[in-house]
């Protein structure tokens, strides 16, 4: 009997359930397709304020490189991928997404059921201190479903669903990192430029010699568990620096400024809405102190005369990163690295990790 | 049979010290198998006159027994065996003769019961609070322990309601019970069912000769040889609920004329089941006993066992993951790798338990035993763990439907598309890739991740959680009979137990290396790497995190330090045929702390008391404690606890005729809190609970038995508080990464109930009618007090405060829409509390069933109900906090809404069980039995389950929160076990 047992436990097959030793997966299989369609072709389809969701007929497959990656947080559950004709950003919905889509990994997007739509864009308009909107970017998402009778936020959604990414998002081959496009002043795309008139739009470039602008923007709020588009929750920190001198500010970095009193004398509102008192009223300040979340900082430069902003995450690994002094009084330029993006026809720069912000002394 | 062998085994009998005068009379007879009529070797006789002791005896291997010296009268003789019912017979000796009562039969208990009801499935213990033990333990002389032990065990019923600490289990009169968990210890011996199968039992607050024991039943098991049924025993076993395949083999030599005996057994249970996937065994077991007796007044005997191997456990899913699968036991933990299927979560253990025991029996009325026994090994439980990474789980909530699209508004979830085609891809597509753990997924992962140096860091690994024990105990005890009106016991035990707590890299999923370094603290504190260092010791030696290889330590490292020592004794006074038995323990119990791991986030201080400076960032990692002041240290001793704890018991018995009797306990005890329930995050820190006291626990029961010629009652009424008793729940926690644990502390439950257990014969030849009934209410009575922390960060979350929902929640009046009345002023109106139940057992368990034995077979068929089980309930549902919502005002449609505790549906169930035994040529035996569960296949049976920690917070109107679903374990619908079994 003992004979049998022995038999029986060395029996590799006594299922169902294995349990010797697993052999290791093999590497999954990279896909090679022929895309259909340019990214900039697919830009040119998409006009503002409508998005298009692409039905089962078309055949669309577009394709590129990754540009980006969210292993330092700068990025968050999305990637830029970058043909020849510009860059787009696929909205998948997951978290820690370079564990599975690695920086100059070939993608190819079946398009399909996809939807793809701009966000950013605000009509363009000269005000006296000069313009303000212009261009979003055209991304790559899902339709977007909002409870009828209400307006829609966005124009496209998450994939998010796994059996969606499986369906659409195809990985292939792992190739060289992807060299940033380096750009000169003239090279900078308008405030209402598109991926026809700028291919460098949603790349990876290099802006060099960039000077400290002196400017931050960031939005806080009053209570950040109650709704964001109320006005009177609405912190508004822009046009000065408030002697912020990190990339961004983590919940802590936050919290921090805010005790030393740097935003007290900040109006809370929109811009013509001072009606909710400031920041250092000591109601306000309690309550922006314990619902306090890591603020996302766009710091302004200068290539020349037109303003390049760097933007960072407050979640961001390097969040709390001290600008170099040198920089911050304007005695030393950056070389910037990192994906070129318009926001209300604002060049937005979003940076893969510090290394890509080098400071010439 | 020989002359020889017959009197080398037959029973002594007690002299009647008393009186110098020697008597003729007597009585002998056979004791037999009331259903075929074999003889039952061994069955204990127990002679009474009244309540007091006359003689004792043992039947030898026909059967046969003998009681000489008795003067003429009235006796009442009391039979006892393993295996059967116990049975009253009265005899009366007249005119000094010894008296033939041919053959006494006694009722079988449960034979078919006995092969395996002690495995169940195990079940992840994250949040479930399960083990494997079982829920209620043979009392094999007790028809309700007897018949509900098989019946029930399917819905993890618990006898009075009370948790599995309550019942004390002895191994060679040694408390086995764990030292850090109070938990039965089973696990250490299962497979080994012909080695421990001998018990001895109480139930209820009965006192035992070997403790004094709780208000929750003593269990010995004698384990050593000469308990081991004589001859050469095999088995084979197939069955379609836990594993596939059980061979056993047993050997007793049974006592030897050289004063030896030996036994073994060994066995193995191998592969999955019919009901569960991922879920297998790949267990042994291995036993040996040498015993050698002296002369009549000194044996040694000695043991050495366990229970090696490999256990797949099962998880629990939310309802909403059952329905997508169909299937109500799907199990989340496996997944396919290379298209095999391999499961996250192992039970990986090797115990052994080593036994040496010296009995001294000067005289018929003084013994004398003590016992040395070293527990020593390891105990291990794979999971998944993974560093900056998505969470691998299959039925993780973000992947399900209901993350997608919500009925109600008020979640914000619209996206009714992708909920379709989530839907579909668990409804229909069934891709296991989504359905399950992703195996190669996590293997391709880890190769790509590559670090400068081109080396493969691991996001996901699977990590073992290690519960290595070292328990060193030592008991001696004495029984004593100075009069025959008067039998004392007393006793005395030490024990000194190092558990060593922490996880190894058990497997880096294709990787070359991982971090020792917590991801989580990462986050908070990127800028400052000490603080995110698991162990601070090695990242200032070496300036860097340690890289771990498979079999690493990491994460926390700490022992837990545990010393008991307890004094006992009872006295059994007997007086005509009333009796009565007092009882009293002393016990002293000190723990500490120590901890392996300094924690970058609880560094403590240096040895010298100095505060620890990260010199990188001159940071001062030390903090302290806001309450006592004390610095939070994970490293080092902490304070150490005292406990002294003491325990009463009276139990009073009055003989009704020879055959039954009425008795009743009363007894109150203090208990130390358990180590795991005593500190606040005992991975990470020394932190101890506040209020930290013993349990209080007073019991009181009053029981009728009547036992005799096959008719066999008991009737039991109970009454039990438990008060001041402190719990840890640790909950996995997705959005920390972590376990947030919720230390409560005065917890106070009231158990009351009735018992009844019967087996009587229907006067149709063979046939009994069988039944038990267990009906109580099991309720907590306090207001605990809450503080929750989480294993990643120093932040208290909630600390010592009130949870006013737990023992109830108030419910207001109503109209049929379910719309409140408000009274003049606006006011709710108040209707009643809603009283909150002990979870994880039902309340109202009912069994009916015939059982027919003739010529060797037997047949049963039982039908069981089951009623009033409820769900445990999270502490944190049953607070203002978390009922106010995000406005923060508290409503009684909120409240309800979150405090109220689930009760699941009644269920009815049908078991039948059928044997026979064949003697062949007087020597062997060859038999079967089939145990068949469940027959109609009703698969919607919950049989327990926990609240999970997550709300939702993210409303479109800001007013209230959402609780997640619940996950539930299932009980498997029909199912079978076929043992085949020879004897030589």
């Amino acid at each position: 009997m003992l004979a049998v047992a022995a038999a029986l436990v060395s029996c590799q097959e006594w299922q169902p359930v294995f349990t010797g030793t697993y052999p290791s997966p093999q590497d999954y299989e990279k896909v090679t397709l022929e895309p259909t369609m340019t990214l900039g072709e697919l830009a040119a389809m998409y006009q503002h304020g409508s998005p298009i969701t692409f039905d089962y007929e078309q055949d669309i497959i577009v394709g590129g490189k990754i540009s980006s990656s969210d292993e330092t947080g700068n990025f968050y559950k999305s990637f830029y991928i970058q043909d020849e004709t510009g860059g787009m950003e696929i909205k998948m919905g997951k978290t820690s997404l370079y564990a599975d889509y690695k920086e100059g990994q070939m993608i190819y997007v079946k398009l399909p059921g996809l939807t793809v739509g701009e966000y950013g864009f605000k009509v363009l308009k000269n005000y006296d201190d000069g313009p303000s909107g212009g261009s979003g970017m055209v991304q790559i998402g899902y339709v977007y479903e909002y409870l009828p009778g209400t307006e829609p936020e966005y124009e496209t959604s998450y994939l998010d669903a796994q059996v969606l990414i499986n369906e659409h998002i195809i990985r292939g081959e792992i190739g060289e990192k992807v060299e940033p496009v380096v750009l000169e002043e003239q090279d900078l795309p308008s405030r209402t430029a598109t991926l026809a008139d700028c291919p460098a739009i949603g790349k990876l470039v290099t802006i060099k010699g960039l000077t400290y602008g002196n400017e931050i923007f960031t939005l806080a709020y009053v209570n950040s568990n109650d709704n964001h588009k109320n006005s009177s929750n609405r912190i508004f920190l822009s046009d000065q620096t408030y002697g912020v001198t990190t990339w961004a500010m983590s919940k802590n970095k936050f919290i921090e400024n805010l005790d030393k009193g740097l935003f007290d004398a900040v109006n809370i509102g929109n811009a013509g809405d001072y009606n909710y008192g400031t920041v250092a009223d000591p109601e306000n300040k309690e309550s922006i102190r314990t619902t306090a979340t890591a603020a996302t900082v766009s710091q302004y430069f200068k290539k020349g005369n037109t303003d390049v902003i760097i933007r960072t995450s407050g979640y961001a690994k390097f969040a709390d990163a001290e600008i170099p002094k040198a920089v911050l009084e304007g005695k030393a330029t950056v070389d910037v690295t990192g994906v070129m993006t318009l926001y209300q026809g604002d060049i937005q720069i979003v940076v893969n990790r510090l290394s890509d912000i080098v400071v010439n002394e | 049979m020989s002359r020889k062998l017959t009197l080398a085994l037959a029973a002594f009998l007690c002299s009647l010290s008393l009186l110098a005068q020697e008597y003729t009379g007597g009585v002998k007879g056979t004791v037999v198998n009331r259903a075929d009529r074999e003889p039952v070797a061994g069955a204990t006789l127990t002679l009474y006159q009244g309540a007091v002791v006359v003689a004792t005896a043992q039947a030898d291997e026909a059967g046969n027994f003998l009681i000489e010296n008795l003067q003429d009268g009235l006796y009442d003789l009391v039979l006892e065996a393993p295996e059967f019912l116990q049975t009253r017979v009265n005899v009366t000796v007249v005119d000094g003769y010894v008296k033939n009562m041919f053959k006494l039969s006694m009722s079988q208990a449960k034979m078919s019961s006995q092969e395996d009801a002690d495995d169940l499935a195990e079940f992840d213990p994250d949040g479930g609070g399960y083990n494997d033990n079982p829920t209620v333990l043979f009392g094999q002389n007790d028809v309700f322990s007897n018949i509900a032990g098989y019946n029930f065990s399917s819905v993890r019923f618990r006898v009075r309601g009370l948790a599995n600490e309550s019942q004390e289990v002895y191994l060679a009169g040694v408390k086995m019970n764990d030292a850090l968990t109070g938990y039965g210890p089973f696990s250490l011996w299962s497979g080994l069912n012909e080695a421990t199968r001998t018990k001895m039992s109480t139930s209820g607050a009965e006192s035992s000769d070997y403790a004094v024991g709780g208000v929750n039943g003593v269990t010995n098991i004698p384990g050593t040889a000469s308990y081991v049924r004589k001859g050469l025993r095999g088995s084979v076993l197939t069955n379609s609920a836990l594993y596939r395949l059980r061979l056993m083999l047993s050997y007793g030599s049974g006592p030897l004329d050289n004063g030896w005996s030996y036994a073994f057994n060994v066995s193995t249970r191998l592969g999955g089941n019919d009901w569960i996937r991922g879920v297998y065994y790949r267990s042994f077991a291995y036993y040996g006993s040498v015993e050698k007796k002296f002369d009549d007044t000194h044996k040694l005997s000695a043991i050495f066992m366990a229970a090696p191997g490999q256990r797949g456990a099962q998880m629990a899913a939310t309802q909403e993951v059952y329905d997508l699968m169909g299937d109500n036991l799907y199990n989340p933990n496996w997944g396919y790798q290379n298209g095999r299927v391999r499961n996250a979560r192992v039970r990986k253990t090797h115990e052994p338990i080593a036994v040496l025991k010296y009995d001294y029996t000067p005289t018929e009325r003084f013994s004398a035993s003590a016992t040395l026994l070293y527990r020593f090994g390891k105990n291990g439980y794979t999971a998944l763990d993974w560093n900056d990474a998505a969470d691998p789980k299959p039925d993780y909530y973000r992947n399900l439907p209901s993350y997608f699209q919500f009925d109600n508004e008020d979640l914000q979830r619209y996206s009714e598309i992708k909920a379709a085609w989530v839907d579909d891809s668990w409804r229909v597509m069934r891709d296991p890739s989504i359905t399950q753990i992703n195996w190669d997924r996590l293997y391709n992962v880890n190769r790509n991740n590559r670090d400068a140096y081109g080396k493969a860091r691991s996001k996901y690994i699977q990590e073992e959680r290690r519960v290595d024990q070292r328990d060193l105990n030592f008991a001696a005890s004495l029984k004593w009979r100075p009069k025959d009106w008067f039998t004392m016991n007393a006793g005395f035990n030490a024990r000194i137990n190092r558990t060593e707590n922490y996880k190894i890299v058990a497997d880096l999923l294709g990787g070359d290396y991982y971090l020792n370094t917590n991801n989580f603290a990462e986050r908070d504190f990127a800028s400052l790497e000490a603080r995110y260092q698991y162990d601070l010791d090695y990242y200032f030696a070496n300036g860097k995190a340690q890289v771990l290889s498979v079999g690493d330590k990491y994460g926390y490292d700490y022992l837990a330090q545990i010393r008991n020592y307890g004094l006992w004794a009872n006295g059994r006074f007997a007086v005509g045929r009333f009796s009565a038995t007092l009882a009293g323990k002393l016990g002293y119990t000190r723990f500490w702390r120590d901890g392996l791991m300094r924690n970058g986030l609880f560094a403590g201080t240096w040895p010298s008391g100095g505060e620890i400076i990260d010199p990188a960032s001159g940071t001062n990692l030390t903090s302290y404690d806001a309450k006592t002041g004390e610095p939070i240290s994970s490293y080092g001793k902490s304070r150490k606890v005292n406990f002294l704890t003491y325990a009463l018991k009276a139990n009073a018995e009055y003989l009704i005729g020879g055959h039954s009797r009425i008795y009743a306990n009363v007894a109150y005890l203090t208990d130390a809190p358990s180590f795991n329930k005593s500190f606040i995050s005992p991975r990470t820190r020394n932190t101890l609970m506040n209020g930290l006291t013993t349990s209080k626990t007073f019991s009181t029961d009053l029981n009728y038995q009547l036992s005799t010629g096959g008719f066999n009652v008991r009737a039991t009424l109970y009454y039990t508080t438990i008060n001041d008793q402190s719990d840890v729940m640790s909950v996995y926690d997705d959005l920390q990464n972590a376990f947030t644990n919720f230390a409560l502390t005065n917890i106070d439950q009231r158990n009351m109930g009735v018992e009844l257990g019967f087996k009587v014969p229907t006067g149709l030849s063979g046939l009994s009618l069988q039944g038990v009934l267990a009906w109580g209410e099991y309720i907590y009575t306090s207001t605990p007090r809450l503080t929750q922390t989480v294993d990643n960060s120093s932040n208290i979350v909630l600390e010592d405060e009130i949870v006013p929902y737990w023992k109830s929640h108030p419910v207001y009046m109503t109209n049929e829409e379910g719309r409140y009345w408000l009274d003049e002023q606006g006011n709710y109106i108040f209707d009643h509390h809603q009283k909150h139940y002990i979870p994880g057992t039902p309340q109202l368990a009912a069994s009916l069933g015939l059982a027919w034995n003739h010529n060797y077979w037997f047949l049963e068929l039982n039908g069981d109900y089951f009623s009033n089980s409820y769900l445990a309930m999270n502490p944190l549902f049953r607070m203002d906090v978390v009922s106010a919502g995000a406005d923060g005002v508290v409503t009684p449609d909120e409240v309800d809404y979150m405090a109220a505790q689930e009760k699941f549906a009644p269920c009815f169930l049908l078991n039948a069980s059928v044997g026979k035994s064949w003697y062949i040529q007087r020597k062997y035996q060859l038999g079967f039995s089939l145990n068949m569960k469940n027959l109609l296949n009703n698969k919607n049976v919950k049989t327990g389950g926990f609240e999970q920690n997550r709300i939702v917070d993210n409303t479109q109107d800001e007013v209230r929160f959402y609780k997640f679903d619940p996950k539930y374990f299932y009980m498997s619908g029909f199912n079978y076990m076929l043992n085949i079994y020879f004897r030589f």
